[in-house]
């Protein structure tokens, strides 16, 4: 009986672990925060708390940052709704091929979607920005929109249409895929709002206005120069509301989410005939891939032939220089990101795997705690960190160069991106029959030899499917490198700033580099063991 | 070695739903299958045999070993038991092979596959559950829960999801396992023929509570309530009123039998009902369906509210008018009997 005491409490290991890990990297910090702000010595009063509200500068900064946020999603929904639905639904030519590439923007670093627009387009002023989070933010609403679809009952749809028409049979197909559609809307909101690189990047290139990330991060970088304490304090008291109003718009996306009901089998819906619409709706998917892939793609080539200087013509032997000093000045970066994003995207799935079978068998709720991170703007996630680590009394025992190390930053990240992998594992823990495990817990073998053959082993696609999604994220994030020293070096941070000292070549290189990284890991798996990489959406 | 099954005054509360007390024994080797209508606690108690779920009071014991009570519940494992799960519940990612070989420790690959043969599943072996039909999804989820050699099989409507031609060669597979191992079963459905083709005792559950409980032969014989005659035989069962002079039928006043006082029905067994196209004594009833059958032809009536089948020499037009008669004395038995506890020892 001790024994089966014991081996009980270390199946449960990974869980705890994974709950610790929580509290460290995400709650404790921020609730160190929030205390520190509101409630410590220097701490605001309820009269300084309202007049931030009177500060102009927030007032505008918080309204930027939602129309900002408002725009972005609409040309989300507008591209992503609309690649799901021409490629799902239609007799789109390359429908099959198309509907998968939905997600591939989301392998491209917005900021440099953003160095794209800025090279080709005059990228001033606040539409720019929002055209462009859109183009990047899209793949959200475009993979949850198609898994809507593709999870609605062609059956009932044909019933719907019999009954009522047409007209009524679209209208009720809206309204079962809504609340996919709205998660994934949600989704790029946050992802928008949240953003600080675009916005910074677009700054420097004669911006007029800033974002609500912007401010937190305008302040913080002061704290050097010696501005006082309330100052610095401001715009991270008045993220709080922010955030939790963000923290209440993840708990909808997810309850729609999951509100969203798992079908199983079914029939496929009808497809529509597009008639002599056929050819000219390819511009939508694209016009949409053009621009989060190829236009980035293109000025990035561009870039690596020379088109930066305006010293001599464009040409292969330039590229072949810019190639030479990659190797010379942006190699390291370009491995130290891969190795982060490797360690961060293993340590995830590690975290995830047991997150996700408490949360889908047992704890639904422990979904919310689990995508607390992606509530939290990656800048103030940043600072949280730093400051708890740096000068905390409780995390400061980590240890006084522990927050500059290479683990911390892979920690910090892998924090950021728990939650993604976490709802993803934890999804397809739901869709496994429940009746399958129960049928485990007859087999007369220890509960850890049964967790791994059947609880993980099933679990195995989703868990590679995360890991590649948390590898490409932790590949392109901006925000946290900024932020955290150990992270400066990775290649994004470099690019973005290198691009600022007309290293356009080699940059450009490095960025192809990065990109081909982040497309050759799913894509060699699937051509070595014949998986599908719609899988992956 | 075959164990004994007992369940002793087994409660389950749930919100809106109570299931018990139950009490019922089956002795080693025995066949027991415990029916009724869907949603009447079958599953429920199933899954509290197993483990899989807790009882709110009461006791079960496997052989000599109590495996729950108040302060005792077994995990499913510890309990020496074996469920067959009603659509399989198969690994997905496991062959057939390795379901076998995963389920008992111990047990190689040649032995799996000689099992496997059992269930003729040989060809099988390397398939995965999504290459085998529904059928030899059942055979599998069997063959998984017998390889480990259990003393006491739990099986939760093993035929469902098999296909009407294949469910004789399913219960005789079942049947020769079972017998060659001397297990005993307990067998859990919603289906009479599954229940009569796997088991000889029967325990009957209506709306969480146990109405009857007996071997089979002696419930198709005698059964001591109307729902029992109505879900084990088909019967009709119609509503009577009582009064003073007796127990009113569309059939005429009767008699009240001794010691009934309960809701009393009039039930007509299949064949206890004839059918004329010219007037009688009778109620009158519509003509739904027309079938031939042995000597003429069987009907299928409405009576008022209640649907009847009669037999005829003729063949009644679809939609006529029938004179109907009962052909047999007539059976007033109460809807449902509070089943008197076996005696059992906890």
């Amino acid at each position: 009986m001790q024994n089966r005491a014991r081996t009980d409490l270390l199946s449960k290991a990974p869980l705890w672990l994974a709950l610790l890990f929580l509290a460290i990297f995400v709650l404790l910090p921020m609730l160190q925060l929030a205390g520190q702000t509101c409630f410590g010595p220097d701490g605001f009063t309820l009269r300084a708390w309202s007049a931030l509200f009177d500060d102009e500068a927030i007032a505008t900064q918080v309204a930027a940052t939602l129309q900002l946020g408002g725009a972005a999603t609409a040309l989300s929904l507008l591209l992503g709704g609309g690649h799901a639905w021409l490629t799902t639904r239609t007799d789109l030519p390359g429908g099959g091929w198309l509907g998968p590439l939905g997600i591939a923007p989301l392998v491209v670093p917005p900021i440099f979607v953003a160095m794209g627009f800025a090279d080709l387009f005059p990228a001033e002023g606040f539409w720019p920005c929002a055209i462009l989070l859109g183009v990047a933010h899209a793949p959200f609403v475009a993979v949850l929109a198609a898994r809507g679809l593709r999870a609605v009952d062609g059956r009932a749809y044909e019933a719907a249409l019999l009954l009522r028409g047409r007209a009524r049979a679209e209208r009720w197909l809206l309204r079962a895929i809504a609340p996919e559609l709205l998660a994934g809307c949600l989704l790029a909101f946050l992802f928008t709002v949240a953003d600080h690189g675009v916005p910074e990047f677009l700054t420097v290139k004669g911006k007029t206005w800033h974002t609500y990330a912007e401010g937190i991060f305008g302040r913080w970088t002061r704290r050097a120069v010696g501005t006082t304490f309330e100052e610095l304090q401001s715009p991270i008291v008045a993220a709080l509301p922010f955030l939790a109003c963000l923290g209440c718009l993840l708990w909808a996306a997810l309850r729609l989410r999951a509100a969203a009901p798992d079908r199983g089998v079914v029939t496929a819906l009808p497809v529509r005939r597009l008639g002599p619409w056929r050819w000219p709706a390819l511009l939508l998917p694209l016009g949409y891939l053009l621009a989060g892939v190829g236009l980035p793609v293109f000025v990035l080539l561009r870039w690596v032939l020379g088109s930066a200087q305006r010293l001599e013509p464009m040409s292969l032997d330039y590229a072949r220089q810019s190639f030479q000093k990659a190797i010379d000045q942006g190699l390291p970066d370009l491995l130290h990101s891969v190795w982060l994003a490797i360690a961060v995207a293993l340590l995830v799935v590690l975290l995830a795997v047991p997150l996700a079978r408490q949360s889908g068998r047992r704890w639904p709720l422990l979904d919310l705690v689990a995508a607390l991170p992606a509530a939290v703007p990656a800048i103030l996630l940043g600072i949280a960190l730093i400051r708890s680590f740096h000068d905390g009394p409780v995390l400061q025992r980590f240890g006084d160069r522990f927050d500059q190390s290479w683990a911390f930053a892979a920690c910090a990240y892998a924090a950021r991106f728990l939650p993604f992998a976490a709802l993803t594992l934890a999804s397809q823990v739901r869709r496994l029959p429940l009746a399958a495990e129960e049928a485990g817990r007859f087999v007369l073998r220890p509960p850890a030899s049964r967790a791994l053959r059947l609880h993980v082993l099933p679990l195995l696609p989703a868990v590679w499917s995360a890991w590649v999604l948390t590898f490409v994220l932790a590949l392109r994030e901006l925000d946290l490198a900024v932020v955290l020293p150990a992270a400066n070096a990775t290649a994004v941070r470099r690019l973005a700033n290198a691009v600022h000292f007309q290293h356009e070549d080699w940059s450009g290189v490095i960025a192809l580099l990065l990109l081909s990284v982040a497309v050759l890991v799913p894509l060699v798996p699937a051509l070595l063991f014949g998986r599908r990489l719609s899988s992956l959406s | 070695m075959s164990l004994s099954v007992t369940v002793a005054d087994l409660r389950v509360q749930r919100p809106g739903f109570t299931l018990g007390p139950l009490s019922f024994a089956v002795p080693a080797g025995g066949r027991l299958a415990i029916v009724g209508p869907s949603g009447c606690g079958t599953t429920t108690l199933l899954r509290c045999l197993a483990g899989l779920d807790r009882a709110s009071a009461g006791t079960i014991r496997v052989g000599d070993r109590i495996v729950a009570d108040a302060h005792t519940h077994a995990a499913p494992d510890r309990r020496g038991l074996q469920l067959v799960f009603q659509d399989g519940a198969l690994w997905p990612h496991m062959t057939a092979a390795a379901h076998l070989t995963f389920a008992a420790p111990g047990l190689s690959r040649d032995a799996a596959v000689a099992l496997l043969a059992r269930g003729g599943l040989q060809a099988h072996a390397d398939k995965k559950p999504a290459q085998l039909s529904g059928g030899e999804a059942q055979r599998l989820g069997l063959l998984r829960a017998l390889a480990p050699d259990p003393s006491v099989l739990l099986l939760d409507e093993p035929l469902r999801s098999v296909d009407v031609h294949q469910r004789d060669a399913m219960v005789l597979l079942l049947r020769t396992l079972a017998d060659e191992r001397k297990l005993t079963t307990i067998l859990v459905t919603h289906d009479r023929d599954e229940a009569l083709a796997l088991a000889t005792d029967l325990v009957v559950l209506h709306e969480g509570q146990l109405v009857e409980q007996g071997p089979a032969l002696r419930l198709l014989q005698q059964p001591a309530c109307a729902f029992t005659a109505a879900f084990l035989l088909g019967a009709s069962c119609l509503p009577t009123t009582t009064s003073a002079a007796g127990v009113a039928t569309p059939f005429g006043t009767f008699a009240r039998p001794s010691g009934e006082l309960g809701d009393l029905r009039l039930v007509i067994l299949p064949g206890e009902l004839r059918a004329e196209a010219a007037p009688g004594s009778g109620p009158t009833a519509r003509v739904l369906t027309v079938a031939p059958g042995k000597a003429g032809f069987t009907l299928r009536l409405a009576l008022g509210d209640h649907l009847v089948s009669a037999h005829c020499d003729t063949a009644l037009p679809i939609g006529s008018t029938a004179h109907v008669a009962l052909t047999t004395a007539p059976r007033l038995l109460p809807w449902q009997r509070r089943a008197t506890p076996a005696t059992v020892q906890p």
